[in-house]
This record gives C-alpha cells, structure tokens and sequence, in this order.
C-alpha cells in the first residue's frame, strides 16, 4: 500500500476507524480535561468547594460560578467550531465532578476520615446543561457568552439549594446559634484550616436584608458572561490548527 | 546489545521492586504536627502555655476528655509575627480523631475567631470527643492571622474502640435530632447521581452518533448547519426545560421540608475575658543570657528583687512548653508530657529563700536534651535572637507568682 492509498477499503471500515477514533479521542478528552479542570478549580474556588461551611450565600454563590465556567467555554469553542458537538461544558463538568468525587472520597474521608457530608463538592451540572443547550439552540458564542453565562451564575445557587439547604438548619450550641455546617466545620477538626481564613459572608451587600443570594447570583452570572468571553478564546487559540503546515 | 538490555531490564526490574517495598512495606503513620520544626522564637515569644492539663490519657471511641490550662499572650510579641488580634484556638490533632464538641476562652465559648490583647492571660478548655481509635499526638494550638499556627505543647492520647462507633447526635431548633455524621449523606449522594446521570444521557445522546471525523468534514465543506437536526433541537429543548423545572422543583421541595434556614455564622468575637492576674511582688531583671551549644543549657544571670512580704524561691523556668524544674522547690503533679518535663532540669547558683526586701543576683541553668531535641537551640539562627519564658517563684505556702522575662541570647560555641 503507498502512502496515497486509503487505509480503509469499505465504508464499513471507514465506519469502524472512524469510531474507534472517536472513542479514543473522547476518553482521551474527558481525562485530560478532568486533570486540568480538577487542578484549576481546586485552585481557584478550594475551600469554596472542599467545605460545607464556605458554602455560603454571597461569595461561594460568587465565586464558583466564575472560576468554574473557564473550562467549558474553551471546550465548547473547539467542540462547536470543528465539530458542531454541543456538550463541551457538560464533558467538563462530568469530568471536574468526577475527579472531585474520586478526591473527596479517596482522600477526604479515606485518608483524613472528613465526613463526606462535610466535603461534598458543588453540583455544577444544570448551569453545563444550560450553557451546551443555548449554544446549540444559538450557534452563537456571543448568546450563549451573554445567556449561558447568565443562565450558569444564575442556576448555580438553586440548583445546590437541594443539597446544601439541609444543612443550613439553624442549632443551638453551648448558647450560641450556629447552622449545622458551621457545626461541622467546628466539630471535624482541620488544624491547617483556621476558622479566620473562611471568606463568608463579607462584602457591603447589607441593604437586601437576607435575599442576598440573588443579588450574588447576578453578580456571579455578570461576571460569568466576561469569563466566558475570555475563555473562549484561550479555546480557539488552543484549537488553532494553523502552525501545522499541510501536506 | 542484548546484554544491555537485559540489564537495564534486570536493574529496571530492582528500581521498581525497591520502590513498592519503600511504599508499600515502610508506610509509618504521620501523627504528630512538625511542632519541633516551627521557628523557636515563635513558641518562645509569642504564646505561652501553663497549667496544661489533659484529662485522659486513654479514652474510648464516643468518650469525651478535656485539655485545660492557661495561656499568656506575650507583651513582647515579635515584629515579624502579626499581632493576635484575629486569632483561633485550635487543637493539634492529625484531622478529625476527635470531634472539637466545645473550645472556651475565659469562660465564652469560641467557635470563631477571636481577638487577644498582648501582655494578658487567659484561660481555656478544649472539649473533645474521640472518633478515631490510634495514638494521637493531641497539641493545644493558637492560630494567628499573619503569624500562622502557634502550636503548643502536646500529649500522646489513645483512642479505643471503633469509628464505626461513633455518633454525633445533634438537636436542630427545629426540633429534629439527627446524627450530624451521616446527616444529609443519602440526599447528597442522590442530587449528585442524579445530575451526573442527567449529563451522561447527555453526552450519550451526542456520542451514539458519529462525531469527530465525518462531523469535521461537514464542516470543513460548510455544511456545518445539517449536523444539528430538527431532533436534536427538540431534545436539547427538552433538556433545557427538564433542567430549569428540575431546579425549580427541587428548590421548591427543600424550602418546604426546611423552611427554618439560616445564613453561615461568621464574625469575630471580641472581649474575651482575660484573667486578673494577683499582683506580682518579684522584680526580676536579666543581666545577660547564653546558650552553650556543646552543653545544651541555657544561662541566665538573673537579679531578682522580693518586694513581697514573705520568703520566695524560684522553682521553674517555662518557654515554648518545656518546663525546667527545680525538684527541691516545685514538682509537676499534673502528668506533663515526659519530653517536655526537665524535672531537675533548672539550678540556681543560690536559691535559698530570698527574703523580702532582699536582692540577689543568682546565675540559672536550663539545662536539659529538649534544647536540641525541641529545636529551641535553633535561636541562635533567628533574625531576632532573643528569647523569653516565664519564671515562677514559689513562697513556703506554695503560693504562685509568674514573672515573664525577655532579653537577648548570645550563643557559645565552646
């Protein structure tokens, strides 16, 4: 066979090394992007994520909206532009979610026995869903930058509500109130981990009474919009093809 | 060639079975904090821990123990260590073997931070409840904002039994008792599947169909639009849809079932009582101070004055946790650590009761291993070789007083 022959010789083949390559691709994928996303999101939201008592109204709503939306828009610029494929932030997520579990559970509670009621990680899923549907249904970066990104900071906090609400069911303790996840960031002892470094509830946004989570949802999905922009681009020039010279 | 091949394959073979002995067959449990390892002008000039007591030395899995004692804020507090006006009292224990059931500060419980005023005393209790069976290192501990954590002297304690034992049983206000281990777990564990499922029927609907080669080549011939189909527009909708109502539905039903919630707690505490601490009537005044390196002691020459009015001695010598004792004045009867008791461990060139209004000036040696084996010789290496303890000088009815000192420290290496 020279060079310039097939290396298939049925379409049957051509099917068949067509998704095996596909397979390989999205294993390959999906582990890359969950190294990756897992090393930036622990770097960047960490404690936000690690802890149920940094799970707060204000700035967890915030943060891990914005922190976590890089990975998706910059998979979402290369699935959608070479491939028309509408579930790059969702392959994100799944990933980031998996290897989250696979740390909390192996490491959390089975090396340092953290309760995994304590160290759950944020569900980031409805705001994935939300972002690869309005791109599909757009075909628009712009849109899916403005609406995705909105959508994403906005469905964050009542999408975790399910789950972290329970938790913040308030207790007496020794004469003072606390919700049970202060109380388990109190009685589950990190020694590195001082009550002072937890960044919750600061901020100025004192005149919306106790609605402050939509107000730091806003926020989040403003800010959101910007990083998706930003991101999408570190996507494209990722996926930038132009240094290889064609044959 | 074949020979080395066969060698690199043979040693290859060697570096790989060393390397699962050295991880598999060596695997030594981390339990102590690398308190020897914290700068000894830190635990010399900043915290000092006394009348440490640990209630238990063994204790059962659901059992609880207390640590108490006291703690003196020091009032020369190092430049290059943020003062304690955010602070934390904490516990030195490899994660949670014991749950942190109360920790109180003058008397006020402190599940936040606090602020701690130099040159002040205050007393605490850590009430712990054991969770994990081993033996633990167990340290009282300071966390300070801009200074890190202050860790102080700690005791090996045995925890018995079984985790699978243990319980946190907690009454909420609304009413309900719930096991605060496990609290929330199944619940957690379902949203988590139940989404990440959701994801996967996503992804799965994407991947049953061919995807990279023939989609890049659609839309490398600019038929880009013919990959998304009319069907797939009307899954994505359903998707979308199912999502928001999911969200909708499921924030609805939790507001429901908890419609009493709370925002996190956080803020720090302020006016924590310190201790009024009796009058002292010992003037002490360091004439000069020396570490001698080959001998691992530590000589003072003091000149103490007794402005009191009954006889005193001094009985003990206290930095960074250790105690250096003069048995002939004091003696611990709390069941201090060993390592960090120099029982005899203190000699004072003359100390015979020194009268009130007498002044005296005595040479005093701290001699003992703790110096190397705590790293307190380390001081020498400082930026700011200094050191300082607290000196405690008894009278014949066993009455107390604490005198702190501060100077500077010239090594001597011969």
């Amino acid at each position: 066979m020279s060079a310039s022959q097939s290396a298939v010789r049925s379409r049957a083949e051509a099917v068949k090394v067509s998704r095996t390559f596909d397979w390989l691709i999205c294993f390959t994928l999906f582990f890359v992007v969950l190294g990756g996303y897992h090393i930036h999101y622990m770097l960047t939201g960490g404690d936000w994520d690690f802890w149920t008592d940094w799970k707060d109204r204000r700035l967890w709503v915030t943060v891990a909206p914005i922190v976590s939306i890089t990975f998706p828009a910059a998979v979402q610029a290369m699935l959608w532009w070479r491939y028309r494929l509408p579930f790059g932030a969702v392959l994100c997520i799944l990933g980031l979610l998996l290897g989250e579990w696979v740390n909390r559970y192996l490491n959390f509670w089975g090396w340092t026995y953290f309760p995994v009621n304590f160290v759950f990680p944020s569900n980031l899923m409805p705001g994935a869903i939300l972002l690869d549907v309005i791109l599909m249904l757009s075909g628009s970066m712009t849109a899916t930058a403005v609406l995705g990104g909105l959508a994403y900071g906005l469905v964050f906090y009542p999408g975790n509500w399910a789950i972290v609400g329970p938790l913040h069911v308030p207790v007496e303790y020794n004469g003072m109130m606390m919700t049970l996840a202060d109380l388990q960031g109190y009685h589950y002892v990190r020694t590195g981990t001082p009550e002072y470094i937890r960044m919750v509830e600061k901020g100025t946004l004192r005149t919306f009474g106790k609605d402050v989570a939509p107000v730091s949802a806003f926020f989040s999905g403003f800010v959101s919009i910007l990083i998706y922009f930003l991101w999408h681009f570190f996507g494209r020039w990722f996926n930038s093809t132009e240094f290889v010279k064609s044959a | 060639m074949k020979l080395i091949k066969d060698k690199v394959a043979k040693l290859s073979f060697v570096a790989l079975l060393a390397a699962v002995s050295a991880s598999m067959l060596y695997t030594p449990t981390a339990s102590a904090h690398g308190e020897k390892s914290q700068a000894a002008f830190m635990r010399m000039r900043t915290i000092h821990w006394f009348d440490l007591n640990w209630s238990k030395e063994e204790v059962a899995v659901n059992d609880t123990m207390t640590i108490s004692g006291k703690f003196f804020v020091f009032s020369g507090w190092p430049e290059t260590v943020d003062k304690p006006e955010i602070s934390f009292l904490n516990i030195g224990i490899p994660g949670p073997v014991f749950i942190r059931a109360g920790s109180w500060v003058g008397g006020q419980l402190v599940p936040r931070s606090i602020s701690l005023e130099l040159g002040e005393t205050y007393d605490f209790k850590v009430l712990l409840k054991a969770r994990r069976p081993g033996d633990w290192h167990v340290h009282t501990m300071l966390n300070v904002k801009g200074g890190g954590p202050i860790i102080g002297p700690g005791k090996w304690v045995t925890v018995t039994g079984s985790m699978k034992d243990f319980v946190n049983p907690i009454t909420t206000l609304t009413g309900e008792t719930i096991d605060l281990e496990n609290y929330n777990l199944s619940n957690t564990y379902f949203w988590h599947a139940f989404w990440y499922a959701l994801g996967l029927a996503w992804l799965g609907y994407w991947m049953r169909k061919p995807m990279f080669i023939p989609r890049s080549i659609a839309v490398e011939a600019g038929k880009a639009d013919s990959l998304i189909s009319g069907a797939d527009k009307k899954v994505a909708m359903g998707f979308a849809v199912g999502t928001l109502a999911i969200v909708a539905m499921s924030f609805s039903n939790t507001e429901s079932q908890f419609p009493v919630t709370t925002p996190l707690q956080a803020g720090l505490l302020r006016g924590i009582k310190s201790i009024e601490m009796p009058a002292t009537s010992v003037a002490v005044k360091v004439e000069d101070a020396t570490y001698r390196v080959p001998g691992r002691a530590m000589q003072m020459t003091l000149t103490i004055t007794n402005n009191g009015d009954s006889p005193v001695r001094l009985g003990e010598f206290n930095t960074a946790g250790v105690r250096f004792m003069d048995s002939n004045v004091a003696v611990d009867e709390t069941g201090y650590p060993d390592d960090l008791l120099a029982e005899e461990g203190l000699t004072v060139s003359d100390n015979s009761p020194l009268a009130p209004g007498q002044t005296r000036t005595v040479q005093v040696t701290a001699s003992d291993a703790a110096w190397e084996v705590y790293r307190l010789a380390d001081l020498i290496y400082d930026p700011d070789s200094r050191f300082a303890g607290l000196l405690f000088f008894y009278d014949a009815a066993g009455k107390r007083q604490l005198i702190t000192i501060d100077a500077p420290l010239i090594p001597s290496f011969i």
